[in-house]
């Protein structure tokens, strides 16, 4: 086993573990906590998948911004008991996990049967498809256009933050 | 090609051993002797009555907002920094413009007194 | 790079003046001192300047921005009944009264029409599945915004939270498909996934095939969220009936047209067989009925709209059950996308901006008046409030389809076009449908002209001038396009060009 692969392991172990963690957990704080720890885990798969963009961004949006605003929307809800609404066992907490587990089997099939029957090779295109330069050359010629379209996006995604939480208007 | 990123993992287990241990140390080294007295919330002030956890003012939660959209800006920002030179001009002004557009919205944050906290 | 850039930008003007009207809308809203109505007038104006600029598209169809954007017949007609609702809701704003009490921020009511009027457009040429999502997510988080504009009224906060919700979730899926979509083929573009399908570069036998099934059922239902389409309508009602009466004019009239040319442009460039376009196949699917299955989800979606609206009393509630079942004649169009039904889905979509822009106007101004959009208020209304009564009643017939209105027109096309495609029994479910609408529309024209007001008071209602006015202006093409549809369904016809690779 290369280092590489001891690597994947630890950090996928780390990342279902945590994930399984985030749905179990009936405190909702913790829930949030381990869903980071899940984040960073994701991040360190997408490096040893040689995507280092999605990695950086993976830490720095969603490890580190989106969670802050998660964190603070379950202080903003407040509800005192959250313990109190997971709702008895009926047929709809099991048609969850069901489909779940149906569409793992669909994806992992999927994936086997164009990748040849295996799992542990990465396409060698990868290897300079997910590094910063490559995605800053891509962003900047070939998708220049959703790119310029993405910043009215931001723009109407604020205006409407300031609508949404501000009471009294100057 | 991965082992380059050997120093990252170093920096993080340290930061995770680190944690774990001063979180924990005093615990292992300091003197345990509890009774009912301290372990009350206030040893020697009014017993509480309800929760500690308050509701956050919706305040946090537009800051929140406002920081993600603009870290995600900043995200933009480095792989043009990488291709800076390759770009030249023409990722100048496509930068320029894309910034321009959240200058405005950012001139609307300020103007409305949504960063202030009174 | 650059050269394309400044090719593009030369058909790309309507689109650029919407998003500069946008801006300009902001930045008058925080540099001048309360004058909300002049940014109304600033977005309605930028509206029009981009209308002003769109017949000088070119007529054949073009691929801009690297196949980034189609500019084509086909969006060119969205186009215009986008933007001519956005104008019309513009003015309808400035005479509600709903809108007024929430005097401290309708300039940013004006900015985000301006914003969701440029999504919708830019959702109409949409043809790379990157864009598909940019600009679905820049209409819906504007919607999410316009329709909890009413934030004194409990149900208006309400509406946006189960819009935000339901609207992520959607979100969610369909981008959860586009990611299958792109992993099996490789690309993003429309056009690409086509020539990959076609030319067995993807794989779409065994398991794969099954995947791109998933798939594509995503993608259909995060599309079918947005339209409200059965089993995705749950969010329709609340939001329709929460959000400020003239957002639920837009949501219902402008909203429905963007995603369906969006939702007809991806299955028609990816998986269309245009070649065998008269009989409608779908190439990537000749082992499965995919026709059959929007069927179903058609005639689940009119079915389920009509007999739930049934049991409303509030008019607006009505109305926005109505409103799922015509996304279900509409889906019609979409079963069998031959030329024929395209041209009847744009046709349809004429008609329906003039009924049902005139019914949410009318329960608009009365509710303005008695405060109340429930059924049983609407009692007595024919003898004190005659124009607008008259008014109401057209709207609602138009909406039922039955002659001498415009609706009757729109559905005959709407339903030849599916027999036409040997749907017959399809037509005929149609058919049944309408005939359940004309029950509860029907129960609206018993209150205003067959009952007493409760307190047997007769006195008149007074409506302004203006009112009527307007009221009489959605009367008339009503009923001349019932007659006159000639032009209409000319260039619809004439419009049904979608850009399709090789072109």
């Amino acid at each position: 086993m290369t280092f590489e692969t001891i690597l994947f392991y630890v950090l996928a172990l780390a990342g279902i573990v945590s994930a399984l963690l985030v749905i179990t957990r009936r405190n909702p704080m913790h829930a949030a906590l381990f869903l980071i720890v899940n984040f960073v885990a994701l991040a360190g798969i997408y490096l040893t998948l040689h995507a280092q963009f999605v990695a950086i961004t993976q830490v720095l949006v969603y490890a580190g911004a989106i969670m802050v605003l998660v964190l603070f929307v379950i202080m903003l809800l407040n509800l005192q008991n959250e313990q109190d609404l997971f709702e008895k066992r009926s047929w709809r907490s099991y048609s969850g996990p069901i489909l779940s587990l149906l569409l793992l089997a669909l994806l992992l099939r999927t994936v086997a049967f164009v990748s040849g029957g295996s799992f542990d090779r990465i396409s060698p295109e990868s290897e300079r498809i997910g590094t910063v330069a490559n995605i800053g050359q891509q962003l900047f010629t070939a998708f220049v256009f959703p790119f310029e379209m993405a910043s009215l996006l931001l723009l109407a995604a604020m205006v409407g933050a300031v609508i949404l939480a501000k009471k009294r208007f100057p | 090609m991965i082992e380059s990123y050997i120093p990252i993992f170093l920096i993080l287990a340290v930061a995770v051993v680190f944690g774990v241990v001063s979180a924990n140390m005093s615990w292992l080294l300091g003197p345990q002797r509890p009774n009912r007295a301290k372990n009350s919330t206030y040893e020697s002030g009014m017993e509480p009555v309800r929760t500690a956890h308050d509701r956050f003012s919706v305040k946090y939660y537009m800051v929140a907002v406002l920081f993600i959209l603009f870290d995600i800006e900043v995200v933009f920002m480095y792989p043009w920094a990488v291709q800076y030179r390759n770009l030249g001009l023409y990722g100048f002004v496509e930068m320029v413009v894309f910034i321009g557009i959240l200058l405005v919205g950012f001139v609307y944050v300020i103007k409305k007194g949504a960063l202030q906290w009174d | 790079m650059p050269d394309i850039i400044f090719q593009s930008t030369k058909h790309f003007w309507p689109e650029i003046t919407l998003a500069l009207t946008f801006i300009a809308a902001m930045i008058f809203e925080f540099a001048t001192k309360k004058r909300t109505t002049g940014t109304g007038i600033l977005v309605l104006l930028g509206l029009a300047a981009a209308l002003v600029q769109l017949p000088s598209a070119p007529s054949e169809p073009v691929s801009i921005f690297g196949g980034m954007y189609a500019i084509d017949p086909f969006s060119t007609f969205f186009k215009y009944v986008i933007i001519v609702t956005g104008m019309v809701v513009v003015l309808f704003s400035f005479q509600s009264q709903e809108l007024k009490k929430e005097s401290g921020h309708t300039g940013e009511y004006y900015c985000f029409i301006a914003a969701v009027t440029f999504g919708m457009v830019l959702m109409t040429g949409s043809s790379n599945l990157v864009m598909i999502y940019l600009s679905i997510e820049l209409v819906s988080i504007t919607s999410y915004i316009l329709a909890g504009f009413s934030k004194s009224l409990r149900r208006s906060s309400e509406a946006a939270l189960k819009y935000v919700i339901f609207g992520a979730l959607s979100s969610g899926i369909m981008l959860y498909g586009m990611s299958l979509i792109f992993g099996l083929t490789g690309t993003l573009d429309l056009s690409g996934i086509r020539t990959a399908l076609a030319s067995g570069h993807a794989v779409t036998t065994g398991w794969s095939f099954a995947a791109l099934m998933a798939a594509i059922v995503l993608m259909l239902a995060g599309f079918g969220y947005k339209v409200s389409v059965v089993p995705f309508h749950f969010w329709t009602p609340d939001v329709y009936e929460g959000a400020p009466i003239t957002i639920t004019a837009f949501l219902a009239v402008a909203s429905k047209a963007a995603v369906f040319a969006v939702m007809i442009r991806f299955f028609y460039v990816a998986f269309f067989d245009n070649m065998l376009a008269s009989t409608g196949v779908y190439s990537s699917f000749r082992n499965v009925d995919w026709s059959m299955i929007l069927a179903v989800l058609s005639v689940l979606t009119m079915t389920l709209g009509n007999f739930v609206a049934i049991w409303q009393d509030n008019l607006k509630r009505m109305l926005a059950y109505s409103s799922i079942a015509h996304a279900g004649y509409m889906l019609m169009g979409v079963v069998v996308m031959s030329n024929f039904g395209l041209s009847a889905i744009m046709l349809y979509f004429v008609m329906y901006f003039f009924m049902n822009l005139g019914a949410f106007y009318v329960v608009m101004v009365i509710a303005d008046k008695i405060g109340s959009e429930n059924i049983d208020d609407y009692r007595g209304f024919g003898k004190r409030a005659p124009i607008i009564s008259v008014g109401l009643s057209i709207f609602l017939i138009s909406l039922t389809g039955l002659p001498p209105t415009a609706g009757f027109v729109g559905k005959l096309f709407l339903f030849s076009s599916v027999m036409a495609s040997q749907f017959i029994w399809l037509a005929i479910v149609g058919v049944l449908n309408s005939v359940v609408s004309l029950y509860y529309y029907a129960r609206v024209l018993k209150n205003m002209y067959l009952r007493e007001a409760p307190d047997g008071d007769e006195s008149p209602i007074v409506f302004s001038k203006v009112t009527s006015a307007v009221v009489i202006l959605f009367i008339i093409p009503n009923i001349l396009l019932c007659f006159f549809y000639q032009p209409v369904l000319t260039f619809a016809q004439r419009s049904i060009a979608i850009l399709l690779p090789g072109l």
